[in-house]
C-alpha cells in the first residue's frame, strides 16, 4: 500500500486543514484533487512529516510518518507548486546538489543529474542558469530534482501550473512515463482533466474532507447516454429521435440521447440513416471526473 | 534499450533510449545531507562553480589579509643578513587583523543564507532527509570553515616564512611550540563567533543587502557605543580598561585571543585592569554565541514555508 491515512485531521488556529481523513491508497499514479484551499498542500506537508499532524496517523510506503520522518523524505521526491529554485545556478549543479543532499554519493548525483535532466529534455540547457529558463524548462527542473534521487513516491503539486497547452502536453507525458518506471506519483491539481488523462486512481478532496476515492476508470461509469454528432442538424435529429420514441436533446452542439440497451442504440443509428443525415460521431458519453466531484461534493456527507 | 535488428548486409547501428535507470548504490541520511550542504555552501561563498564576480570578493580578501604576513617574512628576509630582530606583526596581532574577515562575513553570509528563504528553495531542502539544526550546522560550519581558513593560511605563511628566513630553522620552530596552538585555538574561536552571529543576523530577513548591512551595522554602532562609554567613563587612573569594552561585539573575540596567548587580558586593551575581565569576557562571547544560535534554531525550527 503507498499510502494509509487513519482519521488525520489537521487544525490551524483559524481553519481546519483536514478533517478525519481515512484513506488507502495502492502505488501508482494517484490524482489528488480539490478546489484551491481543499488541503492539498496540507496534506503534502504532512506526507513529508514537514508538520504534525492534529490527529491521526500517516503511513507512507510502509513508513509511519511520525515515527521515522526522515526515512519517509529518503524515499520520497517533492516538487512544489511556486518558485523555488535559485536562479543564479545552473541546472545541472542544482539537480546534482539536492541528489546529493537526497543521500546520494557525490559522483553518482551528478551522473543522475545528468540523466534525469536528459529524461525532462533539459539535456541542451542543463549548464544554463535557471534565471534564464521559461516556465516550462523551470518546471521541468523541478521535476527533475524531485526524481534525482530515485524516489519511490513523486509528490507533484500543481505540475501544469502556469504551463502552455503543448508544455502542459509535455508535462503530463512525462508524469504518465514515471509510471512505467515503478515510480508512485501523487499528482495535486484542481484540474480534473489531467488527473483524467494521467492518474489510474482519484482522491477527492474538499474543504478537508474526503469526497470520494477509488480507480479512474470505475468512477468514469457509463451514464446511459450516447452523443450524437450530426453536424448542422441536430434540431432534426432530436425530432427525428422524439417521433421514434428517444429522449434526446442538444447539449454543447451536439445531441444526447438517452438509450436504454442496445435496441434502442440500434435505433438511434437507424435514425440517423433514415433521415439522411452525416455522422461525424457516435460515443457513449462517460461521467466527467468535474460531474463525480461536483455530485459528491455537493451530496450529504 | 532497444537495438536495431541486425541482419546480414545491414548497416551497424543502433538507437538507444537511455530512459530512467533506478539508483541501487548506498544512499546516505541526515549527516549525508548535512555534508552535501556543507559542501553546497562553501562552493558558494567562494564563488566556485559561478561567474568570475563572485569569486572576486573572498579571493581579494585572502589577499588582503595575507599581505601583512607576506611583507613580513620580505622584510625578514632581506634583514636577514644584518641580525635585526625586525617583527612588524606578532601572531597574536594577526589574529586581530583577521577580524578583517568581518567584511567578508557581511558578504558572505547573507549570500549563503538568504537567497534560500527568498527563492523559497528551504522546502526542497526539508523534504530531503534533513532537519533544521542539520541546516543549520552546515550553513555556520561552512561559514566557519571558510572564515578559519582565511585566518589560518595567512599565520601558516607567517611562522613558515619566519622559520625559513630565521638563522636555525629548527630552533625558531621549538622557540615557538605555543603558537602551534594558540594560532588553531584563538582563529577557531574568531570564525565561529563571527560565522554565528553574520548567519545569525542573516536569517532574520531574506534580503541580502540588508542583512549585509544589519550585520556591518550590528559591530559599527556596538564599537562605537563602547567607545563612547569607555571614553566617557569614571576616572580609573592608570588602568585604561572599562567594563564598557564588553559592548564592542566585534572586539570580544580578540579578549578570548587574549587569553589563549597570555592566560589574562592584554592590559593595554578597553578591557584591561577591569577585576575579572577576561571571566566576563568569556561568559559574554558564550552568551552571544547562545542567542545566536538560539536565533538560528528558532528561525529554522519550523520549516514549513
Amino acid at each position: 500500500m503507498l499510502l494509509r491515512l487513519t482519521a488525520l485531521t489537521k487544525r490551524y488556529p483559524a481553519v481546519t486543514a483536514l478533517d478525519g481523513l481515512t484513506l488507502e491508497v495502492p502505488r501508482g499514479l494517484i490524482g489528488l484533487v480539490g478546489a484551491n484551499g481543499a488541503g492539498k498542500s496540507t496534506m503534502f506537508r504532512l506526507l513529508l512529516g514537514l508538520t504534525q499532524p492534529t490527529e491521526g496517523h500517516i503511513q507512507v510506503c510502509g513508513v509511519d510518518v511520525a515515527a521515522d520522518p526522515i526515512e519517509v523524505r529518503s524515499r520520497l521526491g517533492y516538487m512544489p507548486e511556486h518558485d523555488c529554485l535559485p536562479l543564479d545556478q545552473m541546472a545541472a549543479d542544482v539537480v546534482s546538489t539536492f541528489g546529493e543532499l537526497s543521500g546520494l554519493p557525490r559522483r553518482a548525483a551528478r551522473q543522475r543529474a545528468s540523466d534525469i535532466l536528459d529524461l525532462v529534455g533539459l539535456d541542451e540547457a542543463r549548464f544554463r542558469p535557471i534565471g534564464g529558463f521559461s516556465t516550462g524548462m523551470r518546471q521541468r527542473t523541478k521535476l527533475a530534482q524531485a526524481l534525482v534521487g530515485d524516489p519511490e513516491l513523486v509528490l507533484l503539486d500543481e505540475p501544469t501550473a502556469g504551463l502552455d497547452p503543448l508544455g502542459r502536453e509535455e508535462m503530463l507525458a512525462l508524469v504518465a512515463r514515471l509510471g512505467t518506471f515503478g515510480i508512485s506519483v501523487i499528482m495535486a491539481t484542481h484540474l480534473l482533466d489531467d488527473v483524467q488523462q494521467v492518474c489510474d486512481h482519484v482522491v477527492m478532496i474538499d474543504a478537508g474532507r474526503l469526497v470520494v476515492a477509488g480507480e479512474t476508470a470505475s468512477l468514469l461509469d457509463r451514464t446511459g447516454a450516447v452523443t450524437v454528432d450530426v453536424g448542422r442538424h441536430h434540431d432534426e435529429l432530436v425530432a427525428g429521435l422524439a417521433r421514434a420514441g428517444v429522449a434526446a436533446a442538444v447539449v454543447n452542439g451536439a445531441v444526447e440521447a438517452t438509450v436504454d440497451g442496445d435496441q434502442q442504440l440500434d435505433l438511434v443509428r437507424d435514425v440517423v440513416a433514415d433521415l439522411g443525415l452525416p455522422l461525424f460521431r457516435l460515443s457513449t458519453r462517460l461521467t466527467s471526473l468535474d460531474e463525480v466531484f461536483l455530485r459528491s461534493a455537493g451530496g450529504p456527507e | 534499450m532497444s537495438a536495431a535488428a541486425e541482419s546480414p548486409g545491414a548497416r551497424r547501428g543502433a538507437v538507444y533510449d537511455r530512459s530512467y535507470r533506478p539508483y541501487e548504490g548506498p544512499r546516505g541520511r541526515r549527516a549525508a545531507a548535512t555534508a552535501a550542504l556543507y559542501r553546497a555552501s562553501i562552493r558558494r561563498a567562494l564563488g566556485l562553480r559561478r561567474s568570475w564576480r563572485q569569486k572576486v570578493a573572498p579571493f581579494v580578501l585572502l589577499a588582503v589579509v595575507s599581505v601583512p604576513a607576506i611583507v613580513n617574512v620580505g622584510i625578514g628576509y632581506i634583514t636577514r643578513e644584518r641580525r635585526l630582530p625586525i617583527e612588524i606583526i606578532t601572531y597574536r596581532d594577526y589574529v586581530g587583523v583577521s577580524s578583517a574577515l568581518l567584511l567578508f562575513v557581511a558578504l558572505v553570509a547573507p549570500d549563503v543564507m538568504c537567497p534560500d528563504r527568498r527563492q523559497r528553495v528551504l522546502p526542497l531542502m526539508f523534504s530531503r532527509p534533513l532537519v533544521g539544526t542539520d541546516y543549520v550546522v552546515a550553513k555556520v560550519g561552512s561559514i566557519t570553515t571558510i572564515l578559519f581558513a582565511f585566518s589560518f593560511l595567512p599565520q601558516v605563511v607567517l611562522f613558515v616564512g619566519n622559520m625559513l628566513v630565521s638563522d636555525s630553522a629548527l630552533d625558531y620552530f621549538t622557540g615557538h611550540l605555543d603558537v602551534l596552538w594558540h594560532v588553531p585555538a584563538s582563529v577557531a574561536l574568531l570564525a565561529v563567533y563571527y560565522a554565528v552571529v553574520g548567519c545569525a543576523v542573516a536569517s532574520l530577513t531574506d534580503r541580502r543587502i540588508v542583512a549585509g548591512a544589519s550585520v556591518i551595522g550590528l559591530f559599527l554602532v556596538t564599537s562605537i557605543a563602547s567607545a563612547v562609554i569607555v571614553d566617557n567613563g569614571p576616572d580609573r587612573g592608570p588602568s585604561p580598561g572599562s567594563p564598557g569594552a564588553l559592548v564592542n561585539v566585534l572586539r570580544l573575540p580578540l579578549y578570548l585571543r587574549d587569553l589563549v596567548f597570555l592566560g589574562h587580558v592584554d592590559p593595554a586593551s578597553p578591557l584591561g585592569g577591569v577585576d575579572r575581565g577576561g571571566m566576563y569576557a568569556v561568559g559574554l562571547y558564550v552568551a552571544v554565541l547562545g542567542l545566536g544560535l538560539g536565533v538560528l534554531w528558532r528561525r529554522y525550527r519550523w520549516v514549513e514555508r
